[in-house]
C-alpha cells in the first residue's frame, strides 16, 4: 500500500492519479481517500489500518496543526485521525506528503 | 529565478525569503506590500517596516487588489509578500474579483505579470492547512483560493520551500 497524506487541498488526489496513471474517476476503484474520518468512528485503529492498507493506495489529510479543539468529540477525532495515520505509515511500504503539489518521499 | 516561500505563522518565512533577495545580485529590489493599513495601528505598523525596508534599499509598491497592473520601473528582484493577503483583498475588498475563480486568475496572472517583468521574484505564502477540515463556507472559499495559488505557483517556480522554525525545507530546487 502507498500511504498518501499532506495538507487540505495540497493536490493528494491528483498526485495519486498521476502516481497510478488513472483517471479521477478510475481513482475510486483503487484508492480510498479522507481516511481521517474513518478514524473517530473506529472500535479499534490496528483493525482499520489492516483493513486500508488492502487498498492500493489510501489517502488522509493532515488535520493535527492547529489550536486542540475545545470540543471533547472533536478533540477525541483529530487524535484518532493522526494515529491512524501513524498505523497506516507503519503498514505502507512506501509513505508521500503531498505539499503545493509536489510530493516529498517520507519513506 | 523564482522561489515561493511557504510557511505558518511567525515561522520565519519572511525573514527567510528577505535574506534570498539581499544575497540577490539583481537590483533595485522592490517590495509589493499587500497590507491595507485600515486603523493608526495599522498605518504605524505599515510605516515602520516600510522604513526597514528603505535602509535596506527596497523600493516599496503597494498594491492590495489586481496585481497583474504592476509597472516595475526596473528589472531587478522582486519579493512579494504575501499570498494570504492578496487573496483575503481579492475575495473581499470592494476593489477584489469578488469571485473564487476570479480572484484565483488575478493572483496567479499577477504573479506572470510580475516574472515577465523581473530577473529574480521571491513570493511569500502562507501555511494554514494542516487545523482541521470542518470550516464555514467562507474560510473554505478562503483555504481553496489560497491552496490553488499556492498549487500554481509551486509548479511555475524554480525553487519551493517550506520555511520551519526559521529553517527551509526544499520540496522542489535546492537552497543556495
Amino acid at each position: 500500500m502507498i500511504f498518501i497524506t499532506g495538507p487540505l487541498y495540497s493536490g493528494k488526489k491528483a498526485y495519486a492519479c498521476q502516481l497510478l496513471s488513472c483517471s479521477r474517476e478510475e481513482l475510486s476503484t483503487r484508492a480510498v481517500w479522507d481516511v481521517q474520518e474513518l478514524a473517530a468512528k473506529s472500535a479499534d485503529l490496528n483493525v482499520l489500518a489492516d483493513e486500508l492498507a488492502r487498498r492500493e493506495v489510501v489517502v488522509a489529510t493532515e488535520v493535527g496543526g492547529g489550536v486542540v479543539p475545545v470540543d471533547r468529540e472533536q478533540r477525541a477525532a483529530r487524535e484518532a485521525a493522526g494515529r491512524l495515520s501513524v498505523l497506516l505509515a507503519q503498514r505502507a511500504q512506501r509513505v508521500v506528503r503531498v505539499f503545493c503539489g509536489l510530493p516529498m518521499e517520507l519513506k | 529565478m523564482f522561489t515561493l516561500v511557504v510557511g505558518g505563522a511567525a515561522s520565519g518565512k519572511s525573514e527567510y525569503a528577505e535574506g534570498l533577495v539581499l544575497a540577490s545580485p539583481h537590483r533595485p529590489r522592490y517590495y509589493i506590500a499587500t497590507m491595507e493599513p485600515f486603523d493608526e495601528e495599522g498605518k504605524a505598523r505599515v510605516e515602520k517596516h516600510r522604513r526597514m525596508r528603505a535602509d535596506k534599499e527596497f523600493e516599496t509598491v503597494e498594491c492590495y487588489t489586481g496585481l497583474v497592473s504592476v509597472r516595475l520601473p526596473e528589472r531587478g528582484t522582486v519579493l512579494l509578500e504575501c499570498i494570504g493577503n492578496l487573496a483575503a483583498n481579492e475575495l473581499y475588498s470592494p476593489q477584489g474579483a469578488g469571485s473564487w475563480s476570479g480572484a484565483l486568475s488575478a493572483i496567479v496572472d499577477g504573479v506572470d505579470a510580475l516574472l515577465a517583468q523581473c530577473d529574480n521574484l521571491v513570493v511569500v505564502s502562507n501555511e494554514v492547512f494542516t487545523g482541521g477540515t470542518d470550516y464555514a463556507d467562507g474560510t473554505e472559499d478562503y483555504l481553496r483560493l489560497v491552496a490553488g495559488v499556492n498549487r500554481a505557483l509551486a509548479q511555475r517556480a524554480d525553487r519551493v520551500c517550506e520555511v520551519v522554525c526559521g529553517l527551509p525545507r526544499y520540496y522542489k530546487g535546492a537552497a543556495g
